[in-house]
């Protein structure tokens, strides 16, 4: 008796073991970067999906094929019926989890219900990760796609690497899917970073202003970091002023903002930001030296004032052109002041172009670098 | 090994606080907020110190007939059929909440590690590994739970570290704006985590030295307080209160907003659900074991582990009724917190009460 359970446990080893729907790693298709584009809005193939992924073979030392990655794309109805239309395209199954980048075409952007169709989409689904790049194409997403292929590829992706590495520039702020639902949950706004292609090469830079799901503005560098000083996201930068006919040029290394929003008699948010970072460049000249006390006081000064007036530009513009509250008061209010939220939620849109912000700005160089 | 018939206080905390968490901690924060918004700590502390008198009154209980069980005191209190009875409630909320929790851990499963294997091999597979630890004695069980114990504690101290890195904790705020009006059913909400101390009716009569049990329940009930509070304040920062009422398993849908410098750390889910699985051996084990006692109290025989197995369908086909995720949670969920309400707060109390009652007059 006790051999036969014996006999039978052992062919249970052979038969048992293993896992049953085992796919071998190179046998998967790992998508890295998806893109989405407008096909024809009424019919039910919506959208024009794209999606790269990586060449297996042409990455790490013994790489036996030149092209680093592949470009698939395909009129469907979503991102994950792309898929199946593709398998007829494609030796192996395509596979989620390490999707990176997701990147929307400029004429989707325009469409509200399509736009939360996608996200809906990502947000549901259980592999892809919640910490996606999203990003927005002036253009076509699958042009952008397109360029890139030939560029040499990283096993993550290489728009991915851009976004995320550079994620301290402050020349486009970067934006996950989830910080993207939150932001639109909380103020109705958000931003996420512009691509372009600019002479057949990707472009990362400035912005483009979302509001409940719906592109409404694309702003530039300078818009993008007047932006992200004030919600205190800027990490690395370079400021760039003209003293006394020369360029003084600035780096930042250290910056924190503050908000305060009142409410008394309307509405009024102090912003009061400090920059801390050294001298990067002046100019060699026997008369000048940026070595005393008055002179980097002045030039402090005079960036103080540059910063300010592109701030307040850029406020301006958030205000009364696009009315869209990237800045995050309401959000603010709607943690803090909950009970004077709950009045004025409804009417935020109207309320917001006529609040009185005021900017405090307080620029320090602390060192000069090696020479005086 | 010899075999012991007593648990030491820290074996019984150790128990009751893996009992107490288990499949309730993962949705717990989202059904909070979808009821308080911001404020659902308040539930969670409500709700915990509802549970201490509750506690407390199952000491008393044992301290005015030392050294018999729960049984030997109902049947000296009550009419045997009656209290026959009440322990056919208490084992139908048993299996239900057996059938509960097997379900939603199939679906979790499911969701997050095996998508193609059938929710009734995962149900069967886990249901025949806790009938192992059932049939045991308790003093296994609880040894088991001081395993566990550890795990959940690792679980969560994890959690805050992977999560303090990029959590936005202005989140949290508004503190303070609470819907009076909306507390009662916050705390019916969280009443069902709170369920499985009524373990401790099988485990204080074999306690070790009784005078301090009381202690450590209470100690262990502040930890599951605690814990709780920890969980909601992560996912309500992570998150923000829109998107966490819109996740169905926050507790470990966390997991995938981490995102640490250096991409070492990543879909992390997979490390998560090992340590979710021990959780949900360390609530279902003790549960189908209490089962097990129970019917072999009513069938008046000294030993359980005869009756643990012919559970094991019964528990089997009841999970598989609900034939959606939205049925399972809306409509068991909703017949078990009634379940968990009478045989976990009303039934000790009675008990209590007639005991009381009996004592006086046998003194008298």
């Amino acid at each position: 008796m006790r051999k036969r359970i014996l006999i039978i446990l052992l062919f249970s080893l052979i038969f048992l073991s293993g896992c049953w729907d085992k796919v071998e790693i190179e046998q998967r298709i790992f998508v890295s970067d998806i893109g989405v584009d407008l096909y024809e809005k009424e019919k039910m193939n919506r959208f024009i999906v794209t999606y790269q992924y990586p060449n297996i073979n042409a990455i790490g030392k013994n790489a036996t094929e030149d092209k680093k990655s592949f470009v698939l794309s395909t009129p469907c109805s979503s991102i994950f019926q792309a898929s199946r239309e593709l398998s007829t395209k494609s030796p192996f199954p395509f596979y989620f989890k390490h999707v990176k980048v997701l990147i929307l075409g400029e004429e989707l952007l325009k469409e509200e219900n399509l736009v939360r169709e996608v996200i809906d989409e990502l947000n549901r689904d259980t592999k892809i990760n919640k910490k996606i790049q999203i990003i927005a194409a002036e253009g076509k997403a699958k042009d952008i796609l397109n360029t890139n292929i030939s560029r040499e590829h990283t096993v993550d992706g290489f728009i991915y690497s851009t976004v995320k590495d550079n994620k301290t520039s402050s020349r486009f702020t970067s934006q996950t899917l989830t910080g993207l639902i939150s932001d639109l949950d909380f103020s109705g706004v958000t931003l996420i970073p512009r691509i372009t292609i600019r002479d057949n090469r990707y472009n990362i830079s400035g912005g483009c202003i979302m509001k409940n799901y719906k592109q409404i503005a694309w702003i530039d560098e300078k818009e993008n970091r007047a932006i992200s000083l004030l919600n205190n996201k800027v990490k690395n930068e370079t400021i760039d002023t003209i003293y006394k006919g020369d360029l003084v040029s600035y780096t930042v290394t250290d910056t924190r903002a503050n908000k305060k929003v009142r409410i008394d008699d309307g509405i009024k948010a102090d912003f009061s930001i400090q920059i801390e970072g050294y001298l990067q460049g002046y100019i060699l000249d026997q008369d000048k030296t940026a070595f005393r006390n008055e002179v980097l006081k002045e030039m402090e000064e005079v960036m103080e004032r540059e910063v300010k007036r592109e701030v307040e530009k850029t406020i301006n513009k958030l205000q009364k052109t696009y009315k869209a509250d990237i800045i995050g008061i309401g959000e603010h209010l709607s943690k803090f002041e909950p009970k004077e939220w709950k009045k004025i939620k409804g009417s935020w849109d109207q309320i917001f172009p006529h609040i009185e912000i005021n900017v405090s700005l307080d620029i320090k160089i602390r060192r000069t670098g090696l020479t005086k | 090994m010899q075999n012991k018939n007593t648990i030491s206080n820290q074996q019984i905390k150790a128990l009751l606080v893996t009992t107490v968490i288990g499949v309730g901690v993962l949705s717990l924060p989202s059904d909070l907020a979808m009821i308080l918004n911001n404020s659902g700590w308040i539930a969670i502390i409500i709700g915990g110190l509802l549970i201490l008198p509750f506690i407390i009154i199952m000491d008393r209980l044992f301290k005015l007939y030392p050294g018999k069980t729960f049984f030997q005191i109902g049947r000296k209190v009550m009419h045997p059929i009656a209290f026959n009875i009440i322990l056919i409630i208490i084992l139908s909320y048993s299996i239900l909440l057996l059938s509960y929790a097997s379900r939603i851990f199939a679906e979790v499963i499911k969701v997050y590690l095996l998508e193609t294997t059938p929710t009734e091999v995962i149900i069967l597979t886990m249901l025949i590994a806790i009938s192992y630890i059932a049939r045991s004695k308790l003093e296994v069980v609880a040894r088991v739970a001081v395993m566990i114990y550890p795990i959940i504690l690792g679980f969560i101290i994890f959690l805050i570290v992977i999560n303090l890195p990029n959590a936005d904790y202005t989140n949290i705020y508004p503190l303070l704006d609470i819907e009076y009006k909306e507390i009662p059913r916050g705390i019916m909400a969280v009443i069902f985590s709170y369920a499985g101390y009524e373990i401790l009716l099988l485990a204080l009569p074999f306690s070790e030295n009784n005078e301090n049990s009381l202690r450590y329940c209470m100690r262990g009930i502040l930890m599951v307080i605690g814990v709780y509070l920890i969980v909601f304040f992560i996912t309500l920062s992570q998150y923000g209160v829109h998107q966490l009422k819109r996740e169905i398993w926050p507790s470990i849908a966390v997991i995938k907003e981490v995102d640490l410098p250096g991409y070492f750390l990543e879909n992390l889910d997979g490390i998560v659900m090992a340590a979710w699985v021990m959780v949900v051996y360390g609530t279902m084990g003790p549960f189908l074991h209490a089962s097990g006692v129970i019917l072999g109290d009513i069938f008046n025989v000294k030993f359980h582990e005869l009756f643990v197995p012919p559970l094991i369908p019964i528990i089997y086909s009841i999970s598989l009724i609900p034939d959606n995720l939205i049925e399972s949670d809306r409509i068991m969920g909703r017949i078990l917190n009634y379940f968990a309400l009478i045989s976990i707060i009303i039934i000790p109390t009675i008990i209590f009460i007639l005991a009381y009652i009996k004592r006086r007059k046998d003194k008298a």
